[in-house]
């Protein structure tokens, strides 16, 4: 991958210029398609956009000292690490990629989820630090699952390129992984039944209680950003390898609006469970997850 | 699997939203906008003191009192009606209207006070009647 294709795909496509409105349009889709499961009519298309812009409009209350600087900068760098997963994404044929990526973008994933945390303790708000100490225990239970899921298909392919993995015929370890990844969306993305950090009736936003105007926008941005980077990981890895590039963008943009859908029925269907059952849940499938991905790795390398 | 069917029907049947000016229909115990009733009502302000929302104002002047109610601060407690003795306090079992403006729906009654009731004269009992009623087990000693 030379450095025009590399800007190009941060840049373009599937990064900023396409992730931007993707984010707007998922945020879109999983609050319209909630509001329609409940009988309400939910926010015309254009809504996330409009959020965005009258939150850039605000004025933010002055803070002053590093704590002020520090809760400036963490959605900043969420919005930055998030964008940067996206455009990793190996959407586009033989788009290159290089040795390693992977782990570059499990740690780009992982990034606003820190920003999270910090964010809320940063804040020096009750409300934060309670939704960052949440997402902190829901942020060691789920990655357990979503890192060993990635790691042993990785493992088994002797790779951690992405657009390797991407081209992986449909083998159980996959779809084992698949399966995987997908149970673990819902803590990721804050959506019910985990969306214990941002529980608005217990505790306002959580980490985001002390935001607003500017900064609440980008955080806003980045986890819109966040959805398109974790679906489109599961579309990345769910879509037909496909030689013609118009058709790969199109199956991609097609499997993470399913996906969205799907996990925004999930979350209009249940209601949010306690810390303690969430974190058991995800413990309790660490280890079923574990004991098949790693058996069936292994069983894979010695077999090929 | 009973909820994922409801959000299956929920999707394609539509939005429950009503627009505006359509109104829920509401059942028989709804309580609505507090109604008063000037020729029943002493003026004992015992309305606005049971009040907490403060959407009652009374005020007190010399032969006539000025009952005001604001439905804009009211929470529909229900709890003047039910402290009312004469029944002067009602409420409709209908949704309150739609308003623009604040104190649209403001209401305010200059109600004359009635003169008091005259005392009604003390019985006076027969001499008879008064020496048995003083003999009497209960009676005085």
């Amino acid at each position: 991958m030379n450095l025009t294709t590399a800007l190009a795909r941060l840049l373009i496509f599937p990064g900023v210029l396409f992730a931007v409105p993707a984010a707007w349009f998922f945020l879109w889709v999983e609050r319209k398609s909630v509001a329609l499961m409940q009988g309400r009519i939910g926010p015309p298309f254009m809504q996330p956009f409009y959020d965005f812009i009258k939150l850039l409009g605000k004025t933010m209350p002055p803070r002053s000292g590093v704590g002020g600087l520090l809760m400036k900068a963490w959605p900043l760098l969420a919005v930055s690490a998030a964008a940067g997963a996206v455009g990793l994404l190996p959407v586009l044929p033989s788009s290159g990629g290089f040795e390693g990526d992977l782990i570059l973008l499990l740690a780009l994933l992982e990034v606003p989820s820190m920003c999270i945390i910090a964010a809320g303790f940063s804040s020096r708000s009750i409300f934060g630090e309670i939704g960052s100490a949440r997402e902190a225990v829901l942020s060691v239970s789920y990655n357990v699952v979503f890192l060993l899921a990635i790691v042993s298909i990785a493992a088994s392919q002797h790779t951690f390129r992405l657009e390797a993995l991407a081209q992986l015929q449909g083998s159980p370890l996959k779809w084992l992984g698949i399966v995987a990844i997908l149970v673990c969306l819902p803590a990721k993305l804050h959506l019910n039944p985990f969306s214990l950090p941002n529980a608005e009736q217990e505790i306002y936003s959580g980490p985001m209680t002390e935001y607003a105007g500017p900064e609440l926008a980008m955080w806003e941005l980045s986890h819109g950003l966040e959805w398109v980077a974790a679906t489109g990981l599961v579309a990345t890895l769910v879509a037909p390898h496909l030689s013609a590039w118009w058709l790969a963008a199109l199956v991609f943009v097609a499997i993470s609006f399913a996906v969205v859908l799907l996990l925004s029925a999930l979350a209009a269907a249940t209601a949010r469970m306690a810390i303690d059952t969430t974190v058991r849940f995800y413990w309790q499938c660490t280890l079923i997850f574990a004991v098949l991905a790693i058996s069936s790795a292994l069983f894979m390398r010695y077999r090929s | 699997m009973n909820i994922l069917s409801m959000l299956w029907r929920n999707l394609w049947g539509g939005s429950r939203t009503m627009l505006f000016p359509a109104r829920p229909k509401v059942g028989k115990g709804f309580r609505g906008m507090v109604r008063f009733d000037p020729a029943l009502c002493t003026g004992c302000a015992i309305c606005r003191f049971r009040c907490t929302a403060r959407a009652i104002e009374f005020k007190s002047a010399k032969g006539e009192f000025t009952w005001s109610y604001d439905p804009g601060q009211c929470t529909f407690c229900g709890r003047c009606v039910e402290g009312c003795k004469t029944h002067a306090l009602s409420q409709d079992a209908e949704c309150p209207p739609v308003y623009l403006t604040i104190g649209d729906l403001k209401r305010s009654y200059t109600v004359a006070r009635k003169p008091p009731a005259p005392k009604p004269a003390p019985v006076v009992l027969p001499a008879a009647g008064r020496q048995a009623a003083d003999t009497s087990p209960g009676g005085p000693r």
